[in-house]
């Protein structure tokens, strides 16, 4: 019997970059019996079952409890659950699956750039026509909730499962809302993207659910499983260096921390190299600094994982969960 | 949360105001009429907007059609009428039953009570008949009187049609009203960003005409190899930016115009000392809204006949908001001057017919009572 309901994307991009995800942070998702088996485990984590699922089901297992903790995108958690905030937590976001949740009108409309045109030209449509303007669209509960933030309301929502950049050129639907990545699709179909038209900027998620059973067992395994993607997050995201150099090391070390966000959390010691733990960005920075400050050598190293007693991930799931 | 409890609108206390109130109203010749619970939800999306969407209780056939539980009961007795012989011939009657909404914080199912006066061309009449039966089946079942507002959409659409704006103004006054705007607001909006960008386009097309401005859109849009048109012509685009030029122009609304709209929507208070303030602004501004004064008086006059006490009637000129729905009178009865929720509201739609189907304008005007707040003081 398992304990922890890991639910990942059953197919496609998502499924490949959730499983490099997962790798990249030693934990190997297994599927059994072949890729039609919809059950998997995680190698060397025992209770810990992997659900995979598609992505909008991944969302509903979330919210009912089901599945304890998943990957998916953002613009599906926010469009399946008007209430996402009580019923699920965004614990972070994966850098990939990137995607924007856009309003895209004809080219051809010369005169409407951004939503106040399309308020305008939705109420004058309606006007002449008494019909409302149709949007295309299968993001039905975002559309409704961020026209009625633009105050646009001279619309009617035509659902849309698939091919929805095809409606206007059908004579379905005079504009769409959908997802897009690089625009290509939405161009190519002689649309485009309003100026302030991007509803969402949409990422796959790691999201937990807060109305799962969370048990001793399953904090103690989401614990684990969030220390080693944590640790393999902060390696990635930061370089570690070393550097000889004399000098005022209390002082240096004060001015890295202030300019670099350069953390020691080997010491200060007095005596052999300094060893320093800085943002990505900011490693060649801090090198050119550290040899105008008098170092000889500064060597740096990207790590395979850095592991904390500081469990960042973990600490925000257990404050929701309780 | 459970939105199919019980609440204290089952208890059987509750159950006999309402049908106290049904049978008032039935009493006055408005026989009952129950419409289907079950009704096509395109109806009320086309004439409420895709806001009430998430208000709904939807569901589907296996061919893919959408239905909703009634959310209210005027469309639906509005379509049982039209579909019944009586069509197009006065007709009376009213209804009492549950209607679903999603509510924050309450039962999604509850019961309204109305009455609904169809094809009379008595139209200041039967304003008066349905205001007066409505507030008298409420007031019995509480044994306390409302506070009642009125007011009468059909002298604000006649006021901005003898301003003679244009279009796009007259469309923004509308909107703008409707989403509780004030005048200043509405008129002193930062015109659209893009006007700015095309300010190119606006210049050439200042003093353009029609055809003259549809001939340029349309070379824009072949230089720029853009061909099809999805919903929108190239004549409306061009119509558009004739607006906007013509807008940019000097050709907005006037300070005189603009203070008479804000003079009218200030107008408040006692019906009669309304009137009068009326006809002053009408005439001082030279504006003919003598046809739509003289019903509004006729209806205090038809009001008044019914025995009803006016110095309880409060006039709001700014009161009557959605235009495209009311056509004429307005009210609404609340437990205070300050209360939000209305206990008993209705209006007239002489549109509404020909919206659902109807061939010819059918005059209608109709009231809801919400039975749910039918509650003793204090909220019991």
């Amino acid at each position: 019997m398992s304990t922890l309901v890991l639910a990942v994307p059953s197919k496609g991009r998502l499924q490949e970059n959730a499983n490099a995800f997962f790798a990249r942070a030693g934990l190997d998702v297994v599927r059994g019996r072949g890729s039609r088996d919809y059950r998997g485990t995680l190698a060397g984590l025992e209770g810990v079952e992997i659900a995979f699922l598609s992505a909008s089901e991944i969302v509903s297992q979330l919210a009912a409890g089901t599945a304890h903790m998943g990957v998916t995108g953002e613009d599906l958690v926010r469009e399946t659950l008007p209430d996402a905030d009580a019923k699920v937590e965004m614990l972070t976001p994966l850098g990939f699956g990137h995607a924007n949740v856009v309003v895209a009108v004809p080219q051809a409309w010369i005169d409407v750039r951004n939503m106040t045109d399309l308020e305008d030209v939705a109420a004058a449509y309606r006007a002449r026509r008494s019909e409302r303007m149709r949007v295309a669209t299968k993001y039905v509960n975002l559309t409704r909730r961020f026209f009625a933030e633009q105050g646009v309301t001279d619309y009617r929502i035509v659902e849309s499962l698939g091919a929805t950049e095809g409606a206007p050129a059908a004579g379905q639907a005079e504009l769409i809302v959908d997802i897009t990545t690089t625009g290509a699709t939405l161009a190519a179909n002689a649309l485009k993207v309003l100026d302030d038209g991007i509803m969402l900027r949409s990422e796959a998620n790691l999201v937990a659910s807060v109305t799962a059973d969370w048990n001793e067992r399953a904090r103690n395994l989401a614990r684990l499983i969030l220390g080693r993607i944590a640790a393999e997050e902060e390696a990635r995201t930061t370089r570690q260096l070393q550097a000889v150099i004399g000098g005022d090391r209390g002082r240096i070390v004060a001015e890295a921390q202030k300019m670099f966000e350069a953390r020691t959390p080997f010491g200060t010691a007095k005596d052999g190299p300094l060893t320093l733990v800085v943002p990505k960005k900011k490693v060649a920075d801090l090198a050119d600094w550290l040899i105008s400050r008098g170092a000889d050598h500064v060597s740096v190293a990207q790590l395979d994982y850095v592991f904390q007693a500081k469990n960042e991930l973990f600490d925000r799931l257990a404050a929701r969960i309780g | 949360m459970d939105r199919t409890g019980q609440t204290a609108a089952d208890s059987p206390e509750m159950a006999g105001r309402r049908e106290a109130v049904l049978a008032h109203l039935v009493a006055a010749g408005y026989l009952r009429r129950e419409p289907p619970i079950l009704q096509p939800a395109s109806i009320f999306l086309d004439l409420a907007g895709e806001d009430i969407r998430g208000r709904l209780y939807l569901t589907s056939d296996s061919a893919g059609a959408e239905y909703c539980l009634r959310p209210e009961y005027t469309i639906p007795a509005c379509r049982t009428y039209l579909a019944s012989p009586d069509a197009g011939r006065p007709a009376s009657l009213s209804y009492l039953g549950p209607v679903f909404r999603f509510r924050q914080g309450a039962p999604a199912e509850f019961h309204q009570a109305g009455l609904e006066s169809f094809g009379r061309t008595d139209r200041e009449a039967a304003d008066a008949e349905v205001m007066t039966l409505a507030l008298e089946a409420a007031e019995q079942a509480l044994a306390r009187p409302l506070c009642v507002r009125i007011g009468d959409a059909g002298l604000f659409t006649r006021l901005l049609e003898t301003l003679d704006l244009p279009p796009v103004w007259l469309r923004r006054i509308r909107r703008g009203h409707a989403l509780g705007q004030p005048i200043a607001k509405i008129l002193d909006r930062e015109d659209n960003a893009s006007t700015a960008d095309h300010s190119g386009v606006l210049a050439a097309l200042a003093g353009a005409d029609r055809n003259g401005a549809r001939a340029l859109v349309q070379d824009l849009l072949s230089i720029a190899g853009i061909s099809s048109v999805g919903g929108r012509s190239a004549n409306e685009i061009a119509e558009r930016y004739l607006e906007q030029a013509s807008a940019q122009a000097g050709g907005g609304v006037s300070a005189q115009k603009r203070a008479i709209l804000e003079n009218f929507l200030k107008i408040s208070g006692d019906p009669d000392k309304a009137s009068r303030a009326l006809r002053k602004l009408a005439k001082d501004a030279k504006l003919d809204l003598s046809a739509a004064l003289d019903g509004f008086e006729s209806r205090l006059n038809f009001i008044a006949a019914r025995g009803f006490d006016m110095s309880r009637l409060v006039f709001s000129a700014a009161f009557a908001r959605n235009l495209d729905y009311y056509t004429g009178f307005v009210f609404e009865a609340f437990e205070n001057a300050d209360d939000m929720r209305a206990i008993v509201g209705g209006g007239r739609y002489d549109r509404l017919m020909t919206t659902l189907g109807a061939s010819v304008e059918i005059p209608a005007v109709g009231a809801a009572i919400w039975c749910d707040r039918l509650l003793d003081k204090g909220g019991k």
